[in-house]
């Protein structure tokens, strides 16, 4: 291509690397209310930690929350008709979290990056007690992403650290029948899980 | 009589949430706290597998202010491909196959060479050029707003659809389609496709009412831009010819009525290695010689927001008798030049973080060649573009 057909090519680039320079910077003070955005800093950490521990890999953790609160923003949620914001917000990162693992590539990757983390981060442990501990973590979210989702869902907010009371209140449930859901998920989880190890033994 | 807890409420006794007047059963049943030591050691061992997912307070988490600003650019790349994809299924588009470029055909006509009284066919494609839109700022064309609707109805009247594509017919090989396209379709050797799709030539007339597409833009609130008198009652013919769609890997079936698809469907995550090389011969334009196409041209970029010195400084450096100039969404995709099939070609992206997009675009001989893919690796359309027979 000659010097002259490279013109508008050469002008635009620079042009719009100005533009959207700008056009960022704009967008981020006229997109969001100052309400929103320290709405995104009180449960940033709390959403961000449950999908790191859920998913494993940092950077689909951090995506994955990011796209929580992009469904908060879409959703536009009134307070003034009961919402329950912090409920809301587990149950969609939950939900994303799960739909996530159960991308086998994915779960492929991310227990090679989560058991690299561990690995570094555990120097006093032997090698051989890391990777049995991984290789639990692995199995047991092949597990999750095999269950039926509200099953799953429930045994993530619980051992999550979520109280009966919000786990009811993020699925939209009586408080008295998280008790027995539980128990439930619990029994097919362990059955599921025996059953994984024994196929892959 | 005396009524035993059940298992769900003795699950729920050992998180210390069973309510209190039921508990009270638990201290004096034998029965109950023997069924309840069952479910406590089960609950141990799911509780062993399952205490990795209990975050602690020593959890790295990345500083709030660094990805509230990755919210802030991603929403605005989600609004802006939404609004693409709505823009690219509005309804003038199920009128023409690529009726969107209608705009960037009709600008494409010089006054400067055109001869006055006489209609003309000189516009062909031999280039490919980018222009980034800020389709974040057209939401007043989505075919939901009342401005669309009205720009709908304008265009709807006033275009005669001389020749239907119709639905994309189905070729068994390269031959056949070449066969039914009119023209030598090229294919890559020693790949085989998943689905070989014909969509044949159509062909429009679109007659220009000047006062009625001044008072849209009035509505619009761009008063400021002023249409030319000469425009009214110019009669502008465009055809575009067969074209071909050679499809690798598990594909979409391509659709005719654009409208029928999800705007907000990612198709990436539902075929992530869908590859598709598309050929069409050069679309041809015939329009009166006194459309002044650069001034059209700036008009159309000052509506998408661009200012006005932006849009003429665009406008001058692109030779229009020859370009075709591609919009893409500003901030939501990346392009550069390649040296492809012995020619420069368009790489277009779409950052990684999204779905991944590419699509590779170049002219050739006087046919228009893409190849696009829903993946990330945009390499494989250079290599398939450069291995074309």
């Amino acid at each position: 291509m000659n010097n002259e057909q490279n013109m508008p090519y050469k002008s635009m680039m620079d042009l719009m690397k100005n533009r959207k320079a700008n056009a960022i910077e704009k967008n981020q003070v006229k997109s969001h209310s100052p309400e929103f955005e320290a709405l995104f800093m009180e449960h940033w950490p709390r959403i961000y930690r449950l999908l790191r521990r859920l998913v494993g890999d940092p950077a689909e953790a951090e995506d994955l929350a990011l796209e929580t609160f992009i469904r908060l923003y879409q959703h536009h949620p009134s307070p003034d008709h009961g919402f329950n914001l912090g409920g809301w917000l587990h149950r969609v990162a939950t939900n994303l979290g799960l739909r996530s693992i159960r991308s086998f590539k994915r779960r492929e990757r991310y227990e090679l990056v989560a058991g690299k983390g561990a690995f570094e981060g555990a120097a006093e442990n032997r090698p051989a007690e890391v990777q049995a501990q991984e290789e639990e973590r692995r199995q047991a979210r092949q597990v999750l992403a095999l269950m039926n989702e509200r099953q799953a869902r429930i045994l993530v907010l619980r051992y999550s650290g979520l109280a009966y009371k919000d786990i009811a209140r993020a699925l939209g449930l009586s408080p008295t029948s998280i008790g027995p859901l539980l128990l439930r998920a619990e029994r097919e989880f362990e059955k599921r899980f025996q059953a994984l190890t024994q196929e892959e033994t | 009589m005396k009524t035993h807890l059940t298992d769900g409420e003795l699950r729920a006794a050992l998180d210390g949430e069973l309510d209190a007047s039921r508990l009270g059963h638990l201290g004096g049943c034998a029965t109950c706290r023997a069924r309840q030591t069952q479910i406590l050691t089960q609950s141990q061992r799911v509780a062993q597998k399952l205490k990795f997912l209990a975050p602690t307070a020593q959890d790295p988490v990345p500083v709030a202010s660094i990805p509230w600003n990755r919210f802030a650019q991603k929403l605005l790349i989600k609004k802006e491909i939404s609004m693409f994809k709505r823009w690219f299924a509005f309804p003038i588009v199920r009128v023409g196959v690529i009726a969107v470029l209608l705009l960037t055909l009709v600008l494409a006509i010089p006054s400067t060479r055109a001869m006055a009284g006489q209609l003309l066919n000189l516009f062909r494609v031999q280039q490919v050029t980018v222009i980034p839109v800020d389709f974040t700022g057209l939401e007043q064309l989505t075919d939901n707003s009342p401005f669309g609707n009205q720009l709908s109805a304008l265009i709807s009247s006033s275009m005669d659809v001389t020749q239907e594509p119709g639905d994309p017919q189905s070729a068994a090989d390269a031959d056949q389609a070449s066969q039914l396209a009119g023209f030598a379709v090229r294919a890559p050797g020693g790949m085989t496709p998943s689905q070989i799709y014909v969509t044949n030539a159509a062909a429009f007339t679109l007659t220009i009412d000047r006062n009625k597409a001044q008072a849209l833009l009035d509505e619009a609130g761009r008063s400021d831009l002023v249409l030319p008198d000469a425009i009214d009652g110019a009669e502008i013919s465009v055809d575009i010819p067969a074209s071909v769609s050679v499809a690798y890997g598990t594909c979409p079936k391509p659709e005719a009525d654009t409208s029928k698809s999800d705007h907000d469907q990612i198709p990436g995550r539902r075929y992530p290695d869908c590859v598709i090389l598309a050929e069409i011969p050069s679309p041809s334009v015939d329009a009166p010689a006194d459309v002044d196409v650069s001034q059209l041209a700036q008009i159309g970029l000052e509506f998408t927001g661009m200012s006005a010195e932006e849009a003429a400084e665009f406008t001058n450096s692109v030779d229009w008798t020859s370009t075709l100039v591609v919009p893409i969404p500003r901030n939501a995709a990346t392009y550069e030049q390649v040296a492809v099939d012995g020619v420069t070609g368009t790489l277009i992206q779409r950052p990684a973080d999204e779905a991944p997009q590419y699509a590779l675009i170049w002219v050739k001989n006087g046919i228009i060649y893409t190849i696009s893919g829903l993946g990330a690796n945009s390499q494989q359309a250079i290599e398939m573009a450069n291995s074309l027979p």
